[in-house]
């Protein structure tokens, strides 16, 4: 049987392509993923402990620190004779000295005074030795145009921070920021927060124990020898690169999974063809089960061949990738790529499993060859078997005994249920796929087969075996269904987000002041490229009692036109004032149930209702009461909404400028609206692009079946050919034929992916935002299905060529 | 009547007659090249007169099936022409080629003449649909009396796997005739057939010559197929040693009988198989 096996092996290999493409790309993708996360955390692990090296103890817990403690730690720290510092970050806008907003949120870290406690490496300039100078991270200075000697505003409204840059960092891997200042100036901002404090015990080494435990007494958190701390954190940012990496095996079972269906496909066609030379075998004496060793065999080796394959081409991707991304994000973010052995092992039989596992039933088949087979003189080139009535129950009650957990899992937005029933119903639906997807692309064809006999013909190509039909689509049918899943879950999502956001940020960019705004800042803003509608809000100042001078705004119905939600968040009652929650003062004096607003004209005493800051920190109160507060009513802010699409630190900038030259402060909502969006624009691309390498396994089995559907038809392509087909006709015919597999798959997948969305808006999207609107992304799904359809085309290229190549003579003859 | 031609030496080639509904002039086929070289055909001179039933009969080898494949632009000849209803054929590209074959030519092939997928109907009509035809009443009516020459009315909405072998080549026979096709080629339309059935088959092709008014070339072995022809041309290691007119067995049997052994005398390779 040696003989036999290494033979077919060498005359078939040709025609396991797919299978070994299918494989080995399943392969390299996880071993691609360990090259990149071993990169990752080398590059991370390089710079975690550099902070922290020069601390005997750290005090703090991962997640940070209360203020109270971190002052705690400092003063017994220092009273026993030891140096502190305090490592934190804020999150603030970022101004330079001519008004241009570089940042409208970004994270601010920390640099000591004191140089032994500095981990940051200087490049030029000098580090900080005040509290007003700061140090600018070199990428951040080049992108940003920051120059040693610039002063920069940190934060916004009254409480903000004005530093100068005295120095240039080197880039970090780890606590990087693009501005570092010194704790003592970064703690007065609202935003601060202590991250840890490290502890130096200075000459009394000898009594860290003491000050451990006089430290740990002395505050809410714990306190750890420097090496202690660092492993937990190094352990941290390791299950983080974890976790991403275990996500990533998630769309790796995916793949794998379509491999399994290329695999299965390919050998179930394969076996079909090669059914008289099998028999022919038995004829002459192989035994069933010498027979089935050997197709066996053969799956095995074709999965090593193929997992090796996948194993280099993974492995020289890996580091293609991981240089591609050091060369992008810099050194410092992603270090030198270790190998796992773990993983190249899983990988590995991994990629032999599942085509072992896939080949399966196919070499089951073979065991029912009769040896009477080799004796018909010719095999009859079946016209597709009917689907039996045993397959559509069977496919129905899968589908039906699915749809029961999914309706449980809906109804108590239960995730795992529903899954579990999506899986189920999905299972039903490629049961029932030799009915469904010639049925679909009878539909598709009805339209086509008017255009002539050759999309005639690739109609009754498509359908004539319709479990190799549906087999081929179901791998292009798994992929579709799950980018058309997460592409519609995601658009809800943002949909419902951005309903949320609309009440949260109903204006967009808010120029305010305690003084009044002019006509010429109104107009510039609503020149500025970008603004869409920028509005003046009639209102004047007051004098609040202990919250002192206040801006009061009182939208009229002009302005409440300019707001996202259509002024619902400016709803006040007459006797009634919106409080912003970060008013100024508010924390020291607390909220008062009835505040007496005092203004120009008139004093008024109104109910006080706390709200969440929307307008530029100005209280709200309805038109009457503003004019009982004073006759002439000023403009006191100027609102302007923006057009979709305008880059919110493009018009952060602008109208930063503005603000400034008017004497306004400028609020920047609309970023915070761009920066889910850019969340949501990386989750869905990055999703969509794991998925793409199960869409491309997919297509490559597509392109297989009907490469082997063409030798399988040399005959029949003969014969039309001598019939009156031209060779560019049968070409046509077998890219239509491509493309019906690809489209019905397309549509196919869409329909089922937007059923399943509503079920994933159901459990998922509901608990966060209850009774959330679908959002179907039309466009994007047809641009699925349009790059399924064309990919499908593309795949038959190869296929149809050589199709035409066959002389209508070669092929009669050709046994 | 019992009138034998020799073959003629291939030069000078005289012109086609006009009579012809198909000429070869020094056609030639090789395969390969250098001492490997197989001359399945060599400087062929044949004309073939319109209205007949000509069988190409010869030993396994002797070029037959060649000879069908070049004079139906199946396969393109090394050297020479060929002639079909005033049309050089020899030197047509591809599409050209295919095209002529639509509109001027049937075929009958020996085993595999079926879309499998589609109904005998639809493969009858497949040639015209090809063509891009109207199916007109005029073609109706065609197709309605060719099925009913060759019985096959209650046949037409069954797939070729439902049909019984000979069903299979009536149904080829009919899809040849029902576009009126100047020629006929028939690759050995009795070779899987029981003798009882081939002769069916064969009486209707001869039916077609001589009721429908169609010229067929037949390629066979059998001497029982090619007694149905009124015309046989012997082949012989790629050449034609006799193109007899109306012959009775005997002169077919001596005819064959005589390639044979010159073949065997002359020790000539026998080249290509049957290709």
């Amino acid at each position: 049987m040696r003989t036999v096996l290494l033979a077919s092996l060498r005359v078939h290999t040709r025609r396991y392509v797919a299978a070994l493409l299918a494989v080995g790309l399943a392969v390299a993708f996880v071993v691609a993923t360990d090259a990149l996360s071993s990169a990752a955390r080398s590059g991370l692990n390089a710079g975690v402990g550099a902070p922290y090296a020069s601390a005997d103890l750290v005090v703090g817990e991962s997640y940070g620190m209360s203020v109270e403690d971190e002052e705690r730690a400092g003063e017994v720290a220092r009273g026993a004779g030891g140096s502190t510092a305090t490592i934190g970050r804020a999150w603030e806008q970022l101004t330079s000295e001519d008004g241009r907003q570089l940042d409208a949120e970004t994270s601010i870290g920390t640099v000591s005074t004191d140089q032994e406690f500095r981990w940051q490496e200087v490049v030029s300039g000098r580090a900080p030795t005040r509290d007003d100078e700061a140090l600018v991270d070199e990428r951040a200075a080049t992108s940003r145009s920051i120059k040693v000697g610039d002063t920069l505003t940190i934060g916004s409204g009254s409480d903000v921070l004005e530093v100068t840059v005295v120095g240039v960092a080197a880039p970090a891997s780890y606590l990087s920021a693009p501005v570092y200042v010194p704790w003592e100036a970064l703690r007065e901002l609202p935003g601060a927060q202590p991250d840890v404090v490290l502890v130096d015990a200075g000459a009394s080494g000898a009594d860290v124990e003491a000050l451990t435990a006089d430290l740990s007494s002395a505050v809410g958190t714990s306190v750890r020898p420097t090496a202690e701390f660092v492993d937990e954190r190094r352990t941290q940012v390791n299950d983080g690169i974890d976790v991403v990496s275990y996500l990533v095996l998630v769309f790796a079972a995916v793949a794998a999974f379509v491999a399994v269906l290329v695999v299965a496909n390919t050998f179930t066609i394969l076996f079909a063809q090669r059914s008289r030379d099998l028999a022919l075998l038995r004829a002459v004496g192989a035994r069933r089960r010498q027979l089935l060793r050997a197709v066996r065999l053969e799956a095995l080796l074709i999965g090593v061949l193929a997992s090796t394959v996948g194993l280099v081409v993974g492995g020289l991707g890996g580091l293609g990738i991981t240089a591609a991304v050091r060369a992008v994000a810099g050194p410092e973010r992603i270090g030198a790529v270790s190998w796992s052995p773990g993983w190249w092992v899983a990988a590995f039989v991994g990629g032999v499993l599942v085509t072992v596992v896939a080949s399966w039933w196919p070499t089951r088949s073979v065991v029912r060859i009769s040896p009477l087979a080799a004796l018909r003189p010719e095999e009859p080139t079946h016209a597709g078997s009917a689907v039996g009535r045993r397959r559509i129950a069977l496919g129905v009650a899968v589908a039906a005994l699915g749809a029961v957990p999914l309706g449980i899992g809906i109804a108590t937005m239960h995730l795992w249920l529903a899954m579990l029933g999506c899986f189920a119903t999905f299972v039903g639906v490629l049961v029932l796929g030799p009915v469904l997807v010639p049925a679909v692309i009878r539909l598709i064809g009805r339209g086509l087969g008017r255009s002539g006999a050759p999309a005639r013909l690739a109609v009754d190509n498509a359908v004539r075996n319709p479990r190799r039909t549906a087999a081929t689509t179901a791998s292009l049918l798994v992929g579709v269904t799950l980018t058309a899943t997460v592409l519609t879950v995601m658009a809800t999502g943002r949909g419902a987000m951005e309903a949320d956001m609309d009440q949260e940020h109903p204006v967009d960019l808010v120029l305010s002041s305690t003084t009044a705004a002019s006509d010429t800042v109104l107009e510039k803003v609503a020149g500025t490229q970008g603004v869409e509608q920028a509005v003046g809000v009639p209102g004047t100042t007051a004098s609040a009692g202990d919250l002192g001078e206040v801006a009061v705004l009182a939208p009229d119905d002009a302005t409440s036109a300019a707001t996202r939600d259509g002024g619902a968040a400016l709803t006040v009652g007459a006797d009634e004032v919106l409080v912003p929650s970060d008013a100024k003062g508010l924390g020291d004096v607390g909220i008062p149930e009835r505040l007496t607003l005092k203004g120009p004209a008139g004093v008024v005493e109104l109910t006080t209702r706390l709200v969440p800051s929307r307008f530029g920190g100005a209280f709200v109160v309805a038109p009457a009461t503003l004019e009982r507060l004073t006759p002439e009513p000023e403009m006191q802010a100027v609102w302007a909404r923006a057009e979709s699409g305008a880059d919110a630190d493009d018009l952060g900038g602008s109208l930063g400028l503005i603000a400034r030259e008017g004497g306004l402060e400028l609020t920047n909502q609309l970023d915070r609206r761009a920066w889910v969006d850019v969340q949501l624009d990386v989750l869905v691309g990055a999703v969509v692009g794991l998925l793409g390498i199960a869409v491309l396994i997919a297509l490559a089995g597509i392109g297989n079946t009907l490469g082997l559907s063409v030798l399988e038809r040399g005959r029949e392509n003969a014969l039309v050919r001598a019939l009156g087909l031209t060779r560019g006709q049968l070409r046509r015919s077998l890219g239509v034929e491509g493309l019906l597999l690809a489209a019905a798959a397309g549509l196919l997948g869409t329909a089922l992916g937007i059923g399943y969305a509503w079920a994933g808006v159901r459990t998922v999207i509901d608990v966060a935002v209850p009774d959330a609107t679908m959002v179907v992304p039309y466009g994007q799904l047809a641009l699925v299905v349009l790059v399924a359809a064309v990919a499908g085309l593309v795949a038959c290229i190869v296929p149809a060529r050589r199709a035409g190549r066959i002389a209508p003579a070669e092929g009669l003859v050709a046994d | 009547m019992n009138q034998t031609t020799s073959a003629r030496p291939s030069p000078p080639s005289p012109s086609p007659a006009p009579e012809a509904a198909a000429a070869a002039r020094g056609l030639s086929r090789t395969y390969g090249s250098g001492p490997t070289a197989v001359h399945a055909l060599h400087e062929v001179d044949l004309d073939l007169p319109r209205g007949r039933f000509t069988a190409v009969m010869g030993r396994s080898g002797s070029g037959k099936s060649t000879l069908m494949h070049c004079l139906a632009g199946l396969d393109q000849p090394s050297a020479g022409t060929v002639t079909i209803a005033g049309t050089t054929i020899t030197g047509l590209g591809d599409d050209d080629l295919t095209r002529f074959r639509r509109d001027h030519l049937g075929f009958v092939f020996q085993a595999f003449n079926l879309l499998p997928m589609l109904t005998a109907r639809q493969n009858v009509l497949l040639p015209l649909e090809l063509g891009g035809r109207r199916i007109d009443r005029e073609v109706r009516a065609r197709l309605d009396h060719v099925v009913e020459v060759l019985d096959l009315v209650d046949r037409l909405d069954h797939r070729p796997g439902e049909l019984s072998g000979g069903q299979q080549q009536r149904v080829a026979i009919a899809r040849a005739l029902v576009s009126e096709p100047d020629l006929v080629f028939a690759d050995e339309p009795t070779g899987n057939l029981d003798s009882e059935t081939s002769a069916e088959v064969l009486g209707l092709l001869r039916r077609g010559v001589h009721e429908l008014g169609q010229t067929v070339v037949m390629v066979t072995h059998e001497l029982e197929a090619a007694a149905h022809a009124d015309d046989v041309v012997v082949l012989a290691d790629g050449r034609v040693r006799e193109h007899l007119t109306s012959p009775d067995a005997e002169t077919v049997t001596q005819a064959l009988l005589g390639s044979a052994l010159d073949g065997s005398a002359l020790g000539v390779p026998v080249g290509g198989g049957t290709r």
